[in-house]
């Protein structure tokens, strides 16, 4: 993926070690295994250390919808609390919109917080002591903004997550789905360029996690923000993301496309994942197109697009043998492709 | 049990036997060689250091230091007290009654706001009107500064986690050591008068308060933390706005416990004298033989105290919204009324309503001892002949003719052992060898006598036990900390009060095993025993000296019965809730299995409830280090003696050492029990 815009959020190397000593431990572990960062997270695990990130590298740019994913334990949150600087981070590069965050001062840390950055949490971490209004408008309250423009802001919020009515009630009144949106309309407050979103609808059950995935992608819709959102449900993933990285126990195993993925998977652990998901439904066809020079429709041209999934195109082109040309959204003509690959590409799962 | 059966060896190696056989063979050597070498038995005088000087010397010294600077504060809280005296007296009683019971309706509905009014309308009946209300003018004054101090201190350790260690120790000295300790010392600072108690009592009261904040900031959920982090607060911000309050609830206990420290204290600190207050009333009439009238003193203490209790109690809770207009309508009722009557409003100090019921509680009292004398004196002297003497002093020295029909002979001595021998073989034979060596030595302990136990037996025993419990580092420090009450020349008087109050303690653990399992397996038991408990644990410990002397004059089987009062609640509560709480599956499984209420009981219940049985054994043993020292009022020896001497004498040498050697001796049965619960728990993989 190419992007014009310099990143918004870039790691890189990041560790996180938990455990006494964990700087000097992993500089130690680093030099024995020669750099290798798989051979010093086996040694710091043998010497009693947890390490929690290993050797974490990637980028998050500008309006991008950049999904975690991984099963429980494997340091989805680690790294999120790592970038936001909950954790100080035991080694490794973080930057927020081209600005080195690791090992800033306390003020320039609550100044970039008050500002660009906002966070929901798993368990929705609502003050218990305030009311919706108060815990929505505690954001702005610590900065100083006086009550009546706290006031306005929290109500705009507040209807946008639909919760407008309930201003008054205390966390313990709401259902979980009310919570997580209280939790989402504060983490908006103030407006933040960069949203981080830990497991948000994780502890929700189905139909309302449907519902608020749904309500999430219209206003990241309308507001365009930078996103980390962690997830350990492959379905969510894939149905929210711009890009996916996997993480297995501390360590990145893959960053791609939600097609790289269901497609490509670099090894078993990321092919377990996408075991159930129906690859036809989250394939696009440009995975499986390859360039031609022989671009003209025939008269059964079944009118295949890049965006479309693979189970739309290949529905269209069931009793075709012969390439068909693959046409972009101006109607320019940009590969071709077999319906052989097409039928081939969905039965990975098989194998 | 079984298990252990089939592996001898290895039983036989585990480090309880190891320790045991340790303590065994030190005991038997000294038995043995303690007829040759008279310094094995008794550490001689010669060889103990001045260390009570010393301590007066420094103390006073640093007393000295810090003089001018505290008579200021002093003089600088008399304002306050001023003030708060002044409040409490000025205020026509029917107001403060009415706002009493207005605070009540506030904070809890009707219940409270009765709860209130009759309570002190009993207050006024009782005549004790202006003692209580000094008494109230203390606390009022005392409790704030505890309040801020202990929050300080709280918020500070966990600002510092490098302090939390330090000051967690330092918490746990200042509620071990005894309230009267305290008094010796800070009599000499600010001289005598009530700012004494005022001290005092913040003193003794600011650690319950230090611990919640610390606990209840600890328990913040982190996600909560965070968020405020998140959320762009400053430290400040974060914690004023955020955890504070998120953890009112636990804050609140930690009020409770310091209004509850605060009046426990402010009544133990009359024994000074001087401020005229409740407590003092009750020593007065309780050295003058007047019962009746100092039981109606003591009810008063009650009666604050559960007022106290129940009202701060409602904040810790859910709290419900109750109709502010009854407030602002008992207000104007109360200000009305004393309107209305002004003139004929008699000062509530020539109240003696109550005085006659007093005087004739106190006759049928004296009638009663007389006609049952006999009873009484029977009851005490066989509980003192059978049980609290030989524990004292020994098989070998209790048993005379003139008591037990027989003179003990060395003879006798052997036969005992002999018994005790057999009984260890054959649990060894079990396969529980442990239990057979702990009887062999609490044979040798009943021979020789708690109070003339033989120093290196005791010495090496402990560090044993501590060994077991919590590893090698207890049993140093047990060493470390019992040769310097060697040293200080204490020795005898410390193992007096270990005596009496491990006898205390052996009879709670007995009585209050068996009433809390009662309140286990029968609901109807427990909601007897839960108001009675409840009752016991309100009361501040001066008063239950009052019904023991009623029946058993001043002496030893009072402070026994004193001690025993005050001490066995927690274990009934303790046992009580760690066999109700089993988890259901177990027991299930259990029943599914065959097994019949007995067998779940013994081979369930009671393993599962093992850990919280020993905490329960821990604060009984707190609770009755605590009882021994204000039992010293009517009749001990030991150290709570020794305290109490140095108090009137203002030695403040004997009163430091004595004070710092009973802290010794709680400290470490808290660390030795405590390690057993721990290991209990791991066990149980909880
Ligand atoms: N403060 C800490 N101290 C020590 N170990 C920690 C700490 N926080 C996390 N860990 C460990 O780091 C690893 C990763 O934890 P993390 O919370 O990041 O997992 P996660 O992927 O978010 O899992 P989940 O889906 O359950 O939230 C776990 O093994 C955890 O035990
Ligand atoms: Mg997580």
């Amino acid at each position: 993926m190419s992007r014009a815009t310099p990143p918004v959020i870039a790691c890189q190397n990041v560790w996180q070690v938990f455990g006494p000593n964990a700087k000097a431990a992993l500089a130690d572990a680093l030099a024995r295994s020669g750099g290798d960062p798989q051979a010093a997270a086996g040694l710091l695990g043998a010497a009693g250390l947890i390490p929690a990130v290993q050797d974490a590298t990637f980028e998050v740019g500008e309006g991008e919808l950049f999904v975690i994913m991984g099963l429980s334990g494997s340091g989805k949150s680690t790294l999120v609390r790592c970038i936001a600087q909950l954790l100080e981070g035991t080694s490794g590069e973080i930057s927020i919109e081209g600005e080195n965050v690791v090992g800033a001062g306390k003020q320039r840390l609550t100044r970039l917080r008050r500002e660009k950055m906002g966070m929901v949490f798993q368990h929705f971490g609502l003050f218990p002591h305030m009311t919706v209004a108060e815990n929505v408008a505690y954001p702005l309250r610590v900065q100083g903004v006086d009550r009546k423009r706290r006031r306005a802001r929290a109500q705009e919020v507040i209807t946008l997550v639909g919760l407008q009515g309930r201003e008054g009630a205390y966390p313990r009144e709401l259902s979980g789905g009310q919570r997580q949106r209280v939790g989402i309309a504060r983490s908006l407050a103030v407006n933040p360029g960069i949203w981080f979103l830990d497991e948000p609808f994780s502890a929700l059950d189905p139909l309302i996690r449907r519902q608020l995935q749904d309500e999430f992608l219209n206003i990241q819709g309308k507001l365009r923000k930078s996103i980390i959102f962690i997830t350990h449900d492959i379905a969510e993933a894939l149905k929210l993301a711009d890009r996916i990285a996997i993480m297995r126990d501390g360590r990145i195993v893959q960053i791609g496309t939600p097609t790289d993925i269901v497609l490509r998977p670099v090894d078993d652990y990321v092919r377990e994942f996408s075991r159930d998901v129906p690859k036809g439904r989250h394939a696009r066809v440009a995975s499986v197109m390859q360039p031609t020079d022989r671009c003209r429709p025939g008269p059964d041209d079944p009118g295949l697009r890049q965006g479309m999934t693979l189970d739309v195109a290949l529905a269209r082109c069931m009793d075709l043998y012969e390439p068909v040309p693959v046409w972009d959204d101006r109607g320019a003509c940009v590969g071709a492709v077999n319906p052989a690959d097409l039928a081939a590409a969905l039965q990975v799962e098989d194998t | 049990m079984t298990a252990a059966h089939g592996r001898p060896a290895r039983a036989m190696a585990a480090p309880g036997v190891r320790a045991a056989l340790v303590a065994l063979l030190a005991g038997a050597l000294c038995l043995a060689l303690a007829p040759r070498f008279a310094w094995l038995g008794q550490w001689p005088d010669a060889w103990t250091l001045p260390l009570t000087q010393w301590a007066g010397t420094a103390v006073t010294w640093l007393l000295e230091a810090i003089k001018p600077l505290a008579r200021e504060f002093s003089a600088l809280m008399r304002h306050p007290m001023d003030w708060a005296n002044l409040a409490l007296h000025a205020t026509p009683w029917p107001i403060t009654i009415g706002v009493t019971a207005a605070l009540g309706w506030y904070l809890g509905g009707f219940a409270m706001a009765a709860l209130g009014a009759v309570g002190l309308g009993f207050v006024v009946a009782s005549g004790y009107w202006t003692e209580s209300m000094n008494t109230l003018a203390l606390v009022a004054v005392s409790v704030p500064l505890a309040l801020v101090v202990g929050g300080a201190i709280g918020i500070l350790a966990n600002e510092m986690p490098r302090l939390k260690p330090p000051v967690q120790a330092l918490l746990d000295v200042m509620q071990t050591v005894p309230t009267f300790a305290y008094l010796t010392p800070l009599m000499l600072l600010f001289g005598f008068g009530p700012v004494v108690g005022l001290i005092a009592s913040a003193i003794y009261a600011a650690p319950p308060m230090a611990r919640n904040v610390l606990l209840a900031l600890e328990r913040v959920d982190p996600e909560i933390r965070e968020a405020a982090v998140m959320s762009g607060a400053t430290r400040a911000q974060q914690l004023f706005q955020v955890e504070i309050p998120s953890g009112a609830s636990q804050i609140m206990v930690g009020v409770n416990q310091c209004l509850m420290a605060a009046l426990s204290m402010v009544i133990i600190a009359a024994v000074i004298g001087g401020f005229n207050d409740i407590g003092w009333e009750v020593l007065l009439t309780m050295r003058k033989a007047q019962f009746g009238q100092s039981l109606l003193a003591g009810l008063v203490i009650v009666v604050f105290a559960v007022v106290i209790d129940r009202y701060s109690g409602t904040l810790a809770g859910e709290r419900r919204r109750h109709d502010r207009r009854v407030v602002y309508l008992l207000l104007a009722l109360s200000v009305v009324l004393t309107a209305l009557f002004w003139s004929s409003l008699a000062d509530a100090a020539t109240f003696h309503v109550l005085t006659p019921v007093a005087e004739a509680v106190d006759r049928s009292l004296t009638a009663f001892t007389i006609a049952n004398g006999a009873t009484l004196d029977a009851i005490k002297n066989n509980a003192m002949f059978f049980g609290l003497l030989p524990l004292r002093i020994g098989l070998d020295q209790a048993v005379l003719p003139f008591t037990w029909g027989f003179a003990w002979t060395g003879t006798m001595s052997w036969a005992l052992f002999a018994v005790a021998a057999v009984l260890c073989l054959l649990l060894i034979w079990r396969g529980r060898p442990a239990a057979g060596l702990m009887a062999m030595i609490a044979a040798g302990m009943l021979e020789t006598g708690i109070a003339d136990l033989p120093w290196p037996f005791v010495l090496i025993g402990t560090a044993a036990l501590g060994w077991v419990a919590a590893g090698w580092r207890l049993a140093l420090l047990s060493l470390v900390l019992l040769s310097s009450i060697l040293l200080s020349g204490l020795f005898g008087r410390a193992l007096m009060s270990l005596y009496l109050s491990g006898a205390a303690v052996f009879a709670c653990a007995l009585v209050g095993g068996a009433v809390g399992w009662l309140a286990a397996v029968s609901p109807l038991a427990w909601r007897l025993v839960r108001p009675l408990c409840d009752m016991l644990q309100t009361i501040p410990l001066f008063v239950f000296l009052i019904p023991v002397l009623m029946f058993f004059q001043i002496g030893e089987f009072s402070a026994f019965l004193a001690i025993c009062a005050y001490a066995v609640v927690p274990m009934i509560r303790y046992t009580r809730h760690g066999l109700v709480s089993t988890p259901p599956d177990l027991i299930e499984a259990a029943a599914a299995s065959g097994a019949t209420d007995a067998q779940i009981m013994r081979d369930i219940r009671v393993p599962y409830a093992a850990p919280t049985i020993l905490l329960g054994l821990n604060q009984t043993i707190l609770y009755a280090f605590a009882m021994l020292v204000i039992a010293a009022l009517i009749g001990t020896t030991g150290l709570g003696q020794s305290i109490y001497l140095a108090l009137g004498q203002a030695d403040v040498g004997l009163g430091v050492s004595a004070g710092a050697a009973m802290a010794i001796l709680a400290l470490l049965a808290d660390r030795i029990v405590q390690g057993f619960a721990a290991e209990r728990r791991r066990a149980l993989g909880l």
